[in-house]
């Protein structure tokens, strides 16, 4: 993916989370920094618990980080935003408009057919109105998603009708059918086999060329992650490792 | 949008919503069909006593008051008076054909203007029929014989002039209407029709014989009133003996079999009600000595016990009171000292007469609501325990519709549309099952009594015999109309109620959704992704 050299698409500064089990709290993140820049492929390794998906839960504003008592307060800025000073409205539209997830398990809703799947994100985006104007081109828009994803065919079956790998491929489709610039993957290939698995891989490293997207993937798989344009390992809720340095990275954009 | 799509999927693949439709069609068929019974059963006594007394009814019981001509001419006088019609009310004993012996209520009535007030005409029963009356599908009326039109069309005259010839002379004699509940005669068929039967009568020797007797053609009654002097006196008891001129039925059994009318007339004569002279003191033996008799000093005007008033539709009740109070008090100045004073003479509806029954009825009809309402509002803790259960199970989901960006708010209106869809969906069909049972509620319920109690009893008898047990009776007859004044089950359902129990019901659903909905906005996004 190419990466391009102007400010950070997202800016993450001294991230910190911590969970209470029982009457016991856990920081699960203690501190993270991360810039990424736009159309950036960052993945993101580290063993199970070391608050992968949590920093991706944060950067996806569907959780808030920690707020500081005395220390400099947590900052996810995403586009010069700080998502901390988004109301909840504002922390919706950002999740509909501006960031797709990826996640493991697909998450699709199993009452809906393949299609309907895609297009609830846009219904939740555009709203009663604007759906309704927006309709067939936002219909034409998940066909032609599907179709490259060789889900054409496929369209009014349900979850329970498709493989893994087509689940998947369904799932990326409606985190991509209302064109964000962030696309957060919590480690897509991680149920399939390897083999369904780089494939899934590579249609979605394809359609986040084609979009120009920033991709931020959690992944366990160390072969994936080389893949991508850097790699960030998280360790004890800190970054502890950069692979790929900036300087690398940039060499790497100026071959792309 | 996604609401809307949401909402139709899990209508169509889920089984628990059904359960919750089924439970608010249970609860809204319920709620109506108590409400349009019971609401029925009051407006058809309130209605029914109207066929007896108009709107008002201006009453000196027993002794009765004079110059009543003077006071219904300044009633109708008013033009937001209809009519105006004298009546005298008693009571008496009443011997029928088969010798029984009934305590009645008797009118006496001028057919014309107590038709003015009551529309009693259109009570007479027996009368041609053009067309059977609606539940009368085998056309099983004696009404429609059309080899009889000639001899109903007569009989129906009879009812309407109070008079019948007699049959060995043809000669025409003042007559009485009868409820055609009183004599025991007429037997009351499912399809509200009424078959004539003959009096049975048991013999010295042990068997039984019949009179040949219609009523209307041929039967008679024997009358006996306390009569009352001008101060409410018993004077004394006459009997006189009434040919039957009709039979009437206003759908109020306790009018039916407890109610006589006869021509004022011949009940003011028989209540010594009629004009009188009064005479001086004199010597008894004058008169047959040959000499003038007793000297006339004045006339004694005749009198009634009721004057009934109509008013013109549109005036409500109490408008009617006000007018008759204040022609009343006029027509009492007019006549000082001889009528009652304005004090005692307040004009009462027929709610007012029966207020007792009337409110017994009211709170009965509210306190049955309330119960229903009660047991119906457990349809909310239903819809409340199913949509718990179904947002339990669609944790991930929410938090999947969260990660997309749909809103708390966006979430909670998905559940309660949710709840509102099978609330109308519930509603709308429980509605429709309430209407249909109110509006066949008579042929279900002579069903159950007919069919399904012996059906049931045979069944039960039989088991129970297995066990050496004696037969049992299960009896599913409900309505007893001796007990609810009613012949038949009042079957309207008022669009208005309708309404009410439609939007009700929708509101419980949504008051059951409405704690679910509330649970599955304020849910985590991201423990929700992660419910297992």
């Amino acid at each position: 993916m190419s990466m391009t050299s102007g400010p950070p698409i997202l800016d993450v500064t001294d991230l910190r989370k911590t969970y209470r089990l029982g009457r016991v709290d856990v920081p699960v993140l203690k501190g993270v920094d991360l810039a990424v820049r736009e159309g950036e492929w960052v993945a993101v390794l580290g063993a199970s618990g070391s608050g992968k998906s949590t920093m991706l839960h944060l950067i996806g504003g569907l959780d808030r980080p920690d707020r500081s008592r005395d220390g400099p307060a947590s900052s996810i800025r995403y586009r010069g935003r700080d998502l901390a000073g988004m109301s909840k409205g504002d922390l919706d539209a950002y999740r509909s408009g501006d960031v797709g997830f990826v996640f493991q398990f697909y998450h699709l809703l199993p009452e809906l057919t393949v299609l309907e799947n895609v297009v609830v994100g846009s219904m939740i985006r555009h709203g009663r109105l604007g759906y309704m104007r927006a309709r067939a081109g936002v219909r034409e828009r998940a066909g032609q998603i599907l179709s490259a994803f060789g889900l054409g065919d496929r369209l009014r079956h349900r979850p329970a009708e498709l493989s893994g790998g087509e689940r998947q491929r369904v799932a990326i489709a409606r985190a991509l059918i209302n064109q964000p610039r962030l696309l957060l993957a919590d480690e897509p290939t991680g149920n399939l086999d390897r083999e369904t698995g780089a494939a899934i891989l590579g249609a979605l490293v394809d359609q986040c060329r084609q979009m120009g997207l920033t991709m931020i993937m959690v992944t366990h798989d160390q072969g994936i992650a080389e893949s991508a344009d850097r790699i960030v390992h998280l360790f004890d809720g800190r970054v502890v490792e950069r692979r790929h340095a900036e300087a690398e990275g940039e060499s790497r954009a100026a071959t792309a | 949008m996604y609401q809307a799509l949401l909402t139709r999927k899990y209508l169509t693949s889920k089984i628990m919503p059904l359960l919750a439709m089924v439970a608010v069609t249970l609860s809204v068929a319920t709620v109506l069909i108590t409400w349009s019974v019971m609401g029925g059963f009051l407006k058809t006594l309130i209605s029914g006593g109207r066929t007896m007394i108009g709107d008002v009814a201006l009453a000196w019981p027993n002794v009765g008051f004079a110059h009543y001509e003077d006071l219904i001419d300044r009633l109708e006088a008013d033009p937001q008076i209809l009519a105006a019609a004298p009546v005298i009310e008693t009571f008496g004993l009443v011997t029928l054909p088969s010798g029984r012996v009934e305590d009645v209520a008797i009118k006496g009535i001028e057919p014309e203007s107590f038709d003015a007030v009551t529309g009693f005409m259109s009570t007479i029963w027996w009368k041609p029929l053009d067309e059977p009356v609606l539940k009368d599908t085998q056309r099983i009326d004696p009404r429609l014989i059309e080899e009889d039109r000639a001899v109903l069309g007569r009989i129906e005259r009879q009812g309407r002039e109070l008079r019948r010839a007699d049959p060995q002379t043809g000669r025409p004699e003042i007559a009485a209407l009868i409820g055609i509940e009183l004599t025991g005669l007429n037997r009351r068929q499912q399809s509200g029709v009424y078959l004539p039967m003959q009096p049975l009568r048991a013999t010295s020797s042990g068997a039984v014989t019949y009179d040949s007797v219609f009523m209307a053609l041929n039967g008679a009654i024997r009358i006996t009133v306390p009569g009352f002097d001008t101060q409410g006196q018993v004077i004394d008891f006459s009997t006189e003996r009434f040919p039957v001129a009709n039979e009437f039925q206003t759908g109020v059994y306790e009018i039916d079999s407890k109610t006589v009318l006869v021509p004022l007339s011949a009940l003011q004569e028989l209540l010594h009600m009629d004009e009188a002279k009064r005479v001086a003191r004199s010597d008894p033996f004058e008169e047959f000595d040959g000499g003038p008799g007793p000297e006339v000093v004045g006339i004694d005007p005749a009198r009634v016990t009721t004057v009934l008033v109509r008013a013109v539709d549109g005036v409500d009740v109490d408008a009617v009171k006000a007018i008759c109070d204040r022609v009343y008090a006029d027509f009492s100045r007019a006549h000082e000292g001889e009528v009652p004073l304005p004090l005692d003479m307040r004009p009462r509806s027929w709610e007012d007469l029966n207020a007792t029954l009337i409110g017994a009825v009211k709170k009965e009809t509210g306190l049955v609501l309330f119960i229903f309402g009660v047991i119906s509002f457990t349809t909310v803790f239903l819809v409340l325990a199913i949509f718990w259960s179904m947002v339990s199970e669609k944790t991930r989901d929410i938090g999947v519709l969260r990660a997309l960006g749909a809103s708390t708010l966006g979430v909670a209106w998905l559940w309660l549309r949710y709840g509102a869809a099978i609330g109308l969906v519930g509603a709308v069909a429980g509605v429709f099952v309430g209407w249909l049972i109110v509006t066949n509620i008579n042929p279900i319920h002579d069903w159950l009594g007919a069919d399904l109690g012996p059906g049931l009893s045979r069944a039960a008898s039989a088991v129970l015999g297995w066990f050496g047990a004696g037969p049992v009776t299960i009896d599913l007859t409900i309505w007893d109309p001796r007990v609810y004044y009613f012949v038949e089950i009042p079957r309207e359902v008022e669009p208005g109620k309708a309404a009410v129990v439609f939007v009700v019901g929708i509101l419980t659903c949504l008051l059951g959704a409405l704690i679910p909905a509330t649970r599955a906005a304020r849910m985590d996004p991201v423990r929700a992704l992660r419910f297992e």
